[in-house]
């Protein structure tokens, strides 16, 4: 009895209790890095394709997907135990829906065969499914062997160039075509008024003659080049599959519009990594397709650089003259107290705060105004008005503002007093020696808050959804169009991609895997940008310990 | 040469230190002015909330033809046209800037033929129907339709007779009266019901094909009927009598006529009678002056009945005419004196009162986009008021009490801010807000403050120097993980996951903290010495195991102890023994998420605060023979409890205002219910979710800037109170 009181007395079981606060934190960190890193990075990897007999003479063609185990109860009670297994059997435009939960009591057979194909589509997912022939012009090959898939890759090459081919002619014709449609708006804009004056009765008839000269001097250029697009054009739709599917349906496939074919259950790792390295890159740097469930993520990664850069211009000043302001100008008093209890709350207050007050001060109130002053002419549609990357770079930049005010200041007094004094003595002014001696010392802590301050911007979604993050931004905020810069526009941003794709998509299921990868990427710039900040401030206090003496 | 160089050099120097000067300062007072701006503005959006109601005279002038009876007046939805019809079945459209007559033409009378009572069919639609003295019903339509130009807007009138009934046969002997009259109209039927000279009421419901014609006067008994009333869906009449009593008719199937239920509502007659938009809420005034709004709501014994729900201010003399707003629940009352009262129904309240005339008033109505008033008096003088009064359903009484809404049972708290049709009453509570804001904090925080702290007690006290130099760093990644991710996972990875394994989860709960007493017991066990030789660190390895062990003896035991316990399912046992619904997306998943996110600020600022403990206070505890734990709870943990607590409220602060974590884990219902298995709509999701649909300048729009604004001032609140607490104790503490 004694010796129990002694124990508890001396406590060393709580200090396993509280392990177990740490374990169940880090066990939790662990936890959800490990989800992201497998659910993420797995998407890539071509699984192999499983073929399923079922009972009834179903068959489908698919990637196995998930297990579950169900307990059920029959009529009489009793507990029953089923497994199932989910396939993605893609072939949208033919079944309908992207994935089946298959119950294994129903399943025959299955087996990987070898000439099973994986198609990604432009349209519709994946395809699954047999070759039977190729086309190419009028002539027919069927599929025989292993010389076949060579004939295949070599048909999908050529309608994926003339894909490329006939876009670049598109764009060629557009070019062609500026200036003709120019005119011919100013044309009809001219038309339309009533009670011309003389002179605008002359301009009309100049431009029109102009448009005249102009058709005439682009025409020829324009009908080589119309030819030439047809002409590809029906070449392309004469490159195309028959292909078969497992329960043996058939299905035209034009081969422009497939993406990549591959065959998972005849390649070996290395061929399958090529695919994988091939799919990661075209989510980086492509375009997305079908409501942001396939293709990449490319616009949404431009976005969000686009955005935070922005934002950075703005913020990084604003926060280093706080950050001077407060240590080597402000007097200690009330005026500073009250500048850190800002400081202090600002960095408190929600982030959704700052997004509503972004909405009705940026974009209502100073986008109104802007428009009603600059942009006129095309009231009622708001050019400024309306949320777009400007309002939400602003918006965040409000929001990362005590960010690097902290780390500003804690790079400045990290500046040893003595070099500041015997700046003072050799007779500078204060801001000789903030320029000549704070500021360059305290560039590592202006370092590190910029990029806490990326790293927060780049993660934040709340208030960015209401001041200019769309699911779909028909163009970059940075093209060749003059003004290259467009600050009106609104952009994608990857942490709005993962809520808008993961619970607004019409095809949840679909899209998940796509989910799991943008997170992923989003944690590693996030997390990178801040393993770069800690490093840098653990030099800082390096440095500044190193001086203390 | 060489001095003025110098003088200049000089001059710029300082010209570029004063530059400095001011803009830095700047620089320094921005980060005070943005934080008030900031609150300024949030509060200037949302004031005009609390604006009173105010009716501002606009025009007065006299109709030119005093010796017409006016029976009916409106404006059209720009108020720029208005129009009077007089007894004589005359109407006239005017311009109301110039009085310009634009147009005039007539219901069609007879000779010796008055008007004697008037309905408007709907208070959109522009039909009305006329009863005369020689027993006519005349239906007519009225159309004040914008045509548009190049640059500017013209209100073009119409007017055009539409069906002329004969309702009633005059004799020579008797007159054919059509005392008082309502006409409706709906997709399939026009509806008339009428009360003639002999005080029957009369009912006829019409199509281009068939004709119900009724007579309802048995129903009535000796009642002698005062006014009439029917529903703009035109499935409820209710008839008025001079006893205060008031019926009501079930006409939604014109075949089958009945008399549903009656009531009495005074003592003195009904004297005015008007549904509101809506078609459920009626207006009643009596001749006593009083005025209630009733609409039929589930009785205890499952019946629809019209139940009192609204009281306004009473009225000196008699409630003659009621108007109402074709836009919201906005209602004019009219007294016998000429006093006119506004009152809004939701809110109960009578807003103003004013006397627009010294005679009575004749006629009157409400502007189609309830911002205007015309009214005439006896004296055919005619007033046009400007009513302003943007956001009449947004009070303190409906933002935090609670309402009885149209259609609910009894007062409640509810927020509902869309509906489908121009009919549907926006509802406004913040409390089901506020509680879900606090009820996910709430979970949030008992997830995390005991593992944030235990983990910051031993990470600081116990851990060695290289485990803390790892831990420090994960943590502050953990911090930096954007809270869309978190929210992502926990929405669709964790809660089916949750939802399925349920019971595991309980048990995992239960079990981790029993295996790890078992472990401390039989670590008891271990003699002293033995234990004092293991390296530090050592705990972590152990309560490793035991973790890894605990985990997995809730997920084999699940499985049998549902079977066992729980009748096999246990989400199923929770609805048949506890009437508790599990959602899949509850409060466990966001406590869990949440609390994730709060865990590294909680944790890193404790971890600061017990770390930074001077060494001094420890070995001298240490030296004095307490043991590691002893000083830990002894000494450390009361000197850095201002940092602790900092920390808590610090947490505290962000789960109240995260967002995309609420948004994305919870079902986003705005319901009071404290239970852990289902959802809850927070402040800042609510914001999210709504601000990019809602009209500028509109209710809705300001009500949402006012929860941005509560959310400030509450985070505002807690860090000030946190950064107060943490001064006063760390200075309690430098002494050591």
């Amino acid at each position: 009895m004694k010796k129990m009181s002694y124990f508890k007395k001396k406590g060393d079981s709580y200090i396993i209790f509280t392990a177990t606060g740490l374990i169940l934190s880090l066990a939790m960190v662990v936890l959800i890095m490990t989800i992201i890193l497998v659910k993420g990075l797995g998407f890539f990897w071509p699984s192999d394709l499983v073929q399923v007999k079922l009972q009834d003479g179903k068959a489908y063609l698919g990637e196995q997907w998930a297990e579950s185990t169900k307990h059920e109860f029959d009529t009489d009670g009793n507990r029953i135990t089923h497994e199932e297994i989910q396939f993605k059997i893609g072939n949208r435009d033919l079944y309908g829906l992207d994935f089946i939960w298959l119950s294994r009591n129903e399943i025959e057979k299955m087996e990987k065969p070898k000439n099973a194909f994986s198609f990604e589509r432009l349209g519709y997912g994946n395809f699954y499914g047999f070759i039977k022939s190729l086309n190419i012009g009028d002539k027919q090959f069927n599929y025989l062997d292993e010389q076949s898939n060579n004939a295949v890759e070599a048909a999908h090459d050529k309608a994926v160039k003339n894909r490329h081919e006939i876009k670049e002619l598109e764009n060629d014709i557009n070019k062609l075509n500026t200036p003709l449609v120019n005119l011919q708006r100013e044309i009809s804009l001219l038309q339309l008024k009533e009670n011309k004056t003389p002179e605008e009765q002359n301009e009309l008839e100049k431009l029109q003659k102009e448009e005249q000269a102009v058709t005439d001097k682009i025409n020829p250029e324009y009908q080589k080049l119309s030819k030439k697009l047809e002409s590809i054009y029906l070449e392309n739709q004469n490159i195309f599959l028959n292909l078969l599917t497992a329960d043996n349906r058939e299905k035209k496939l034009l081969l422009a519009d497939v993406v990549r074919i591959y065959r998972p259950n005849d390649f070996n790792v290395l061929e399958k990594s090529w695919i994988y390295v091939k799919k990661f890159y075209e989510f980086v740097a492509d375009e997305p397709r079908e409501s942001n469930t396939e293709g990449g993520v490319f616009p949404a990664i431009f976005g969000t650089v686009m955005m935070v850069l922005l934002m950075s211009i703005a913020v990084v000043p604003f926060g280093i003259l706080a950050a001077i302001y407060l240590n080597e100008y402000a007097k200690q008093g009330a005026i500073i107290r009250m500048i850190r209890l800002s400081v202090n709350n600002l960095a408190g207050v929600p982030s959704i705060v700052y997004g509503i007050f972004g909405l009705g001060f940026f974009v209502y109130a100073l986008g109104g105004t802007i428009d009603q002053l600059f942009f006129s002419s095309t009231l009622p549609e708001p050019t400024f008005g309306t949320g777009g990357i400007l309002w939400a770079s602003l918006t965040l930049a409000l929001l990362t503002l005590p960010v690097v005010i902290v780390a500003t200041e804690e790079g400045i007094l990290a500046v040893p007093r003595a070099n500041k004094e015997g700046a003072l003595a050799l007779g500078s002014t204060r801001w000789q020696m903030v320029r000549k001696i704070v500021l360059p010392n305290a560039m590592p802590g202006i370092l590190t808050g910029l990029i806490l301050a990326i790293s927060r911007g780049a993660g934040e979604v709340a208030p960015l959804m209401i001041t200019g993050v769309v699911k779909l931004a028909p163009s970059l905020p940075l093209d060749a169009s003059f003004p290259f810069l467009h600050l009106d526009r609104k952009f994608m941003h990857l942490g709005f991609h993962i809520y808008d794709v993961g619970f607004q998509s019409p095809n949840v299921e679909a899209a998940k895997p796509m989910v799991y990868t943008t997170a992923l990427l989003l944690i590693v710039i996030v997390v990178l940008l801040n393993i770069l900040a800690i490093y840098i401030r653990n030099r800082l206090r390096k440095k500044y310990k190193t001086s203390v003496f | 040469m060489s001095i003025s160089t110098n003088e200049q050099f000089r001059k710029k120097v300082d010209r570029a230190n004063k530059t400095a000067r001011i803009i830095i300062s700047f620089g320094g007072y921005g980060v005070i002015i943005s934080i008030i701006f900031i609150l300024l503005f949030l509060m200037y959006q949302s004031l005009p909330l609390s604006f009173s109601v105010s009716i501002k005279e606009m025009l007065s002038f006299s109709y030119d033809k005093p010796d017409k009876r006016i029976i009916a007046i409106g404006l059209d939805q720009y108020q720029e046209v208005y129009y009077v019809l007089n007894d004589k079945g005359y109407v006239e459209f005017y311009r109301l800037s110039d009085k310009v007559l634009l147009l005039r033409d007539s219901v069609g009378l007879n000779k010796d033929e008055k008007i004697l009572s008037i309905s408007k069919g709907d208070y959109l639609k522009d039909r009305f129907a006329v009863g005369t003295n020689s027993g006519r019903i005349i239906q007519a339509e009225i159309r004040m339709l914008p045509e548009y130009g190049k640059q500017d807007r013209t209100i073009v009138p119409h007017f055009k007779v539409k069906d002329i009934y004969q309702a009633e046969i005059p004799t020579d002997s008797i007159p054919a009266h059509i005392e008082e009259l309502v006409f409706r109209q709906n997709d399939d039927y026009d509806f008339y019901v009428w009360i003639n000279h002999a005080q029957e009421l009369m009912l006829r419901i019409t199509d281009d094909y068939d004709e119900y014609r009724k007579d309802l006067t048995e129903f009535l008994g000796e009642s002698k009927l005062t006014k009439l009333e029917m529903d703009y869906n035109a499935e409820k009449l209710i008839a008025g009598t001079i006893s205060g009593e008031l019926f009501w008719f079930d006409i939604s199937d014109p075949e089958e006529v009945y008399l549903k239920d009656n009531w009495k509502v005074s003592d003195t007659p009904v004297s005015s009678l008007a549904f509101l938009i809506g078609s459920n809420t009626i207006i009643i005034g009596n001749t006593d002056g009083q005025v209630t709004g009733y609409f039929p709501t589930r009785t205890l014994d499952n019946v629809f009945r019209f139940m009192p729900v609204y009281s306004f201010d009473t009225h000196a003399a008699a409630v003659e005419q009621i108007y109402i707003s074709p836009r919201n629940r906005t209602f004019l009352t009219i007294d016998s004196h000429g006093k006119a009262h506004l009152n809004y129904s939701t809110t109960n309240q009578t807003q103003i009162e004013f006397k627009p005339f010294d005679n009575t008033v004749q006629a009157g109505a409400i502007a189609p986009k309830s911002d205007g008033i015309i009214l005439i008096d006896s004296k055919n003088q005619i007033g046009h008021y400007k009513l302003e009064d943007e956001h009449p359903e947004a009070t303190l009484q409906t933002l935090f009490g609670k309402v009885w809404y149209e259609g609910y049972e009894k007062p409640e708290f509810v927020w509902q801010s869309t509906g489908g049709s121009d009919e549907f009453e926006p509802k406004f509570s913040l409390i089901p807000l506020i509680f879900g804001t606090l009820k996910g904090t709430l979970y949030a925080m008992l997830f995390s403050i005991p593992l944030a702290l235990l983990a910051a007690i031993y990470v600081s006290q116990f851990s060695p120097k290289w485990l803390s130099s790892v831990i420090k760093p994960t943590v502050e990644i953990m911090a930096a993980l954007p809270s869309v991710v978190i929210g992502f996972l926990a929405g669709l990875y964790f809660s089916p996951i949750f939802e399925e394994n349920l019971m595991a989860i309980f048990l995992v709960s239960i079990v981790v903290p029993v295996v790890s007493l078992f472990g401390i017991m039989g670590w008891r066990l271990v003699p002293e010495v033995q234990r004092m030789r293991m390296p530090l660190g050592w705990e972590l390895i152990l309560t490793f195991a035991l973790f890894i062990i605990s985990v997995w003896l809730s997920f084999s035991l699940a499985d049998t102890i549902e079977n066992l316990f729980f009748a096999g399912n246990i989400k199923q046992w929770l609805y048949d023994a506890w009437n508790i619904n599990y959602d899949q997306r509850n409060s466990l998943v966001v406590g869990f998420a949440l609390g994730f996110a709060v865990i590294p600020i909680i944790f890193t600022i404790s971890e600061d605060a017990l770390s930074n403990v001077p060494d001094s206070l420890t070995s001298a505890s240490l030296a004095l023979g307490a043991s590691r734990w002893q000083t830990v709870y002894r000494v450390v943990i009361p000197a850095a409890a201002g940092g602790i607590f900092a920390a808590v409220m610090l947490g505290l602060g962000r789960a109240i205002g995260e967002t995309m974590i609420v948004l994305m884990a919870t079902g986003n219902t705005p319901i009071l219910d404290l239970s852990p298995f289902n959802g809850f709509r927070a402040m800042s999701a609510c914001i999210a979710v709504e601000i990019p649909e809602a009209p500028v300048g509109g209710t809705l729009y300001r009500i949402l800037f006012l929860t941005a604004f509560l959310l400030f001032i509450f985070t505002f609140l807690i860090n000030s109170i946190a950064a107060r607490i943490s001064d006063k104790l760390r200075k309690k503490y430098a002494r050591f």
